[in-house]
């Protein structure tokens, strides 16, 4: 075999063959080819290959094809240049069928709720503008104390109709406030501080129940003058008999000041008190819900009346019956557990009707920031001290933050990469398979 | 480059596809031929003029059932692929842009539609366990040195392969495929060479028994 070293690489006299060579290249490697057995022999056996190739035979393309595409062009005629849909007629009815039934699903489910909540804000509404000024008893009126008119202020809140305190079941305490339903009753008082009598709260119960909701308005006001509107809603928590619940002040340094402050006014003061603080400044955001505790009351007042009553027959066991130390110390026991869940019972009845009774505002001032002209600037060396230290700061939460992300989702990340990447793999693989075969 | 090939051309399909059909299907040397080129055929067929694909199709329609027919089992999925071409160039045909030769695009098209197929025969085989369509009427009508060429060529590298047959029975130049598949030229040429070598040892060897799998799978291959 002749080992020496051959001027041109075996695929360069393939390409010569190919025809692939410059013409200076391609006459290199012909001459050399010429003298050169071995590339004489290559360029043989690349032939033979070509020629032996050369016998893999095509039937002749079939009739029907050339028909099927000259046909499609000369009907098609302009039309075939434009692309055809890329769905067909199926899969658009489909698609189409899919979206319709997606969408009366979701129309299915979102309707109801829907109309429940619209029912909802109506009746609340409803609740708000007629029962609601008239105490929970349900009729819109105008209200009278023993008798006494209103004064207009009040009266444009309860409408025209006429209720007084005279009537039965009817009692209001020093806020306004009416009382009257059920045991709510019994803890009302009229505005002489006289409790109502039994009467009165057999009226009540006889009478339907209104419902009783507690309300809640948020409320964000931008104002110009901050203070006087701070002093202002002092004048509107005194004019209407409410109180802050929290109030809480903020004034930063080049910056809005704001005031957050939760309210609680009485609840047939609502709508003149959110009118008067609406009077403060810009409405920029209000928002009024109501949550109706009807059934939380009556569930309580029942449980209230048992507990009595079960403590009233403790007692009489007590006063009638005689018995062993132990059997008087057992009732002594079931007395106090009783006095205890009355107890308990009577605050959270004492809570919920303080939040019917009193509504809750949640108020947000805002004041209408006017930069300075000459606003103090920190030094360029503090600001820039300042900056690389927040940086330093922002980048170790960052940090911290993605460890922390990965210390808490790395473990379940990790468990469904293992359930998931498996059978990912194995598709893959055996798709590559399939498609190597094709 | 090609004036530089006095007697070792290799032979190609060239000869052969002018006997089958009767017509000359290498574009190259039909251009001497004939009065307009591949690309003015297609800019006019562009601006409206059915002649100009009548042309063109009569001119192609041999060479591309070819390409498919060879690198598809079944021939009537070669004939719809090469319908599915011939339509592609249809619709593009406004967007056309003589920026190479007209073969090179039409390859180009037809390659993609094939690699297209076998996405969706792969996909089907793995996930809908569908077959990936052997046929034998494939074999039906061809002679013994067909069926051992196509197990040997079925043999080769995927790459190996694809360029031998781009070389062998398309007619491209070592530019053109590289293009084509992506590849550099120079390992087109490597390539070409290697598989070139392995066929001819492939098919000097003696011929083993084949089994109807083994004859299958090459099939596939190709």
């Amino acid at each position: 075999m002749n080992t020496t070293p051959h001027p041109v690489s075996p695929d360069e006299v393939m390409a010569f063959l190919d025809g692939e060579l410059s013409a200076a290249d391609a006459q290199a490697v012909a001459s050399h080819v010429d003298h050169c057995g071995e590339c004489t022999n290559l360029a043989e056996q690349l032939h033979s290959t070509s020629r032996l190739l050369s016998r893999w035979n095509v039937q002749a393309i079939p009739t029907k094809l050339e028909d099927s595409v000259t046909s499609g062009w000369k009907i098609g005629g302009a039309n075939a240049f434009i692309r055809p849909s890329f769905w067909t007629w199926k899969q658009w009815a489909m698609a189409g069928g899919g979206t319709v039934a997606a969408l009366s699903l979701v129309l299915a489910i979102s309707l109801p709720n829907l109309q429940r909540s619209r029912q909802a804000t109506v009746g609340g509404f409803a609740a708000y503008q007629g029962a609601q000024p008239a105490g929970r008893e349900g009729s819109a009126g105008k209200l009278q104390v023993h008798g006494q008119p209103m004064t207009d202020q009040k009266s444009e809140v309860f409408g025209p109709g006429t209720v007084t305190l005279s009537s039965p079941g009817v009692a209001a305490d020093s806020n306004w406030l009416f009382h009257g339903l059920g045991d709510h009753a019994k803890n009302s008082f009229s505005v002489d501080g006289q409790p109502i009598t039994d009467q009165q709260s057999k009226v009540f119960n006889t009478a339907a129940p209104a419902p009783m909701i507690a309300r809640t308005v948020s409320l964000s006001v931008v104002v110009g003058n901050f203070a006087a509107s701070r002093s202002s809603l002092d004048t509107v928590l005194e004019r209407h008999h409410g109180y802050s619940a929290q109030l809480s002040v903020s004034t930063p340094e080049n910056a809005p000041r704001s005031l957050q402050a939760s309210l609680r006014i009485p609840a047939a003061e609502l709508p003149l008190a959110v009118a008067d603080l609406k009077t403060l400044g810009r409405v920029e955001n209000e928002s009024q819900s109501g949550e109706e505790v009807t059934h939380q009351h009556a569930d309580l007042v029942a449980r209230l009346k048992n507990a009595r009553d079960t403590e009233q027959r403790f007692r009489a066991i007590l006063q009638q019956r005689t018995g062993n130390v132990v059997d008087v110390l057992q009732v002594e026991e079931g007395i106090a557990r009783v006095r205890g869940d009355i107890e308990r019972m009577e605050a959270e009845q004492k809570a919920l009707e303080h939040r019917v009774d009193f509504a809750t505002i949640e108020l947000q001032l805002t004041e209408e920031y006017k930069a300075q002209l000459n606003p103090p600037a920190a030094s360029v060396s503090t600001r820039m001290n300042n900056a690389f230290v927040a940086g330093y700061h922002n980048a170790s939460e960052t940090v911290f933050g993605i460890v922390l992300f990965f210390a808490e989702y790395g473990p379940i990340f990790l468990i469904w990469l293992v359930i998931l990447v498996l059978p990912v793999i194995l598709g893959w693989r055996r798709y590559r398979r399939a498609l190597a075969s094709v | 480059m090609q004036d530089a090939l006095p007697p070792f051309v290799l032979d190609s399909e060239a000869t052969k596809r002018s006997a089958m059909s009767g017509i000359s299907s290498n574009p190259d040397t039909e251009k001497s031929a004939t009065a307009e080129s591949d690309e003015h055929l297609m800019i006019a067929f562009s601006r409206g003029s059915t002649d100009a694909f009548s042309e063109l199709f009569s001119r192609y329609k041999q060479p591309l059932f070819g390409f498919f027919r060879r690198r598809v089992a079944d021939p009537a999925q070669a004939e719809e692929l090469t319908q599915e071409t011939f339509l592609a160039v249809l619709r593009a045909a406004s967007r056309y842009e003589p920026r190479a030769l007209f073969r090179t695009y039409l390859y180009a098209i037809a390659f993609k539609i094939l690699r297209a197929y076998r996405r969706k025969v792969a996909f089907r085989a793995t996930f809908l366990g569908a077959a990936t369509g052997f046929h034998r009427p494939a074999l039906q009508n061809a002679t013994d040195t067909e069926v051992s060429l196509r197990q040997a060529v079925g043999k080769l590298e995927r790459l190996d392969r694809e360029i031998l047959l781009l070389r062998e029975f398309e007619q491209l130049n070592y530019a053109e495929i590289a293009e084509l598949l992506r590849v550099p030229v120079n390992t087109v040429r490597s390539r070409l060479f290697r598989a070139r070598m392995a066929l001819r040892a492939l098919l000097a060897a003696p011929a083993p028994k084949s089994s109807a799998t083994e004859l299958t799978e090459s099939e596939e291959r190709i």
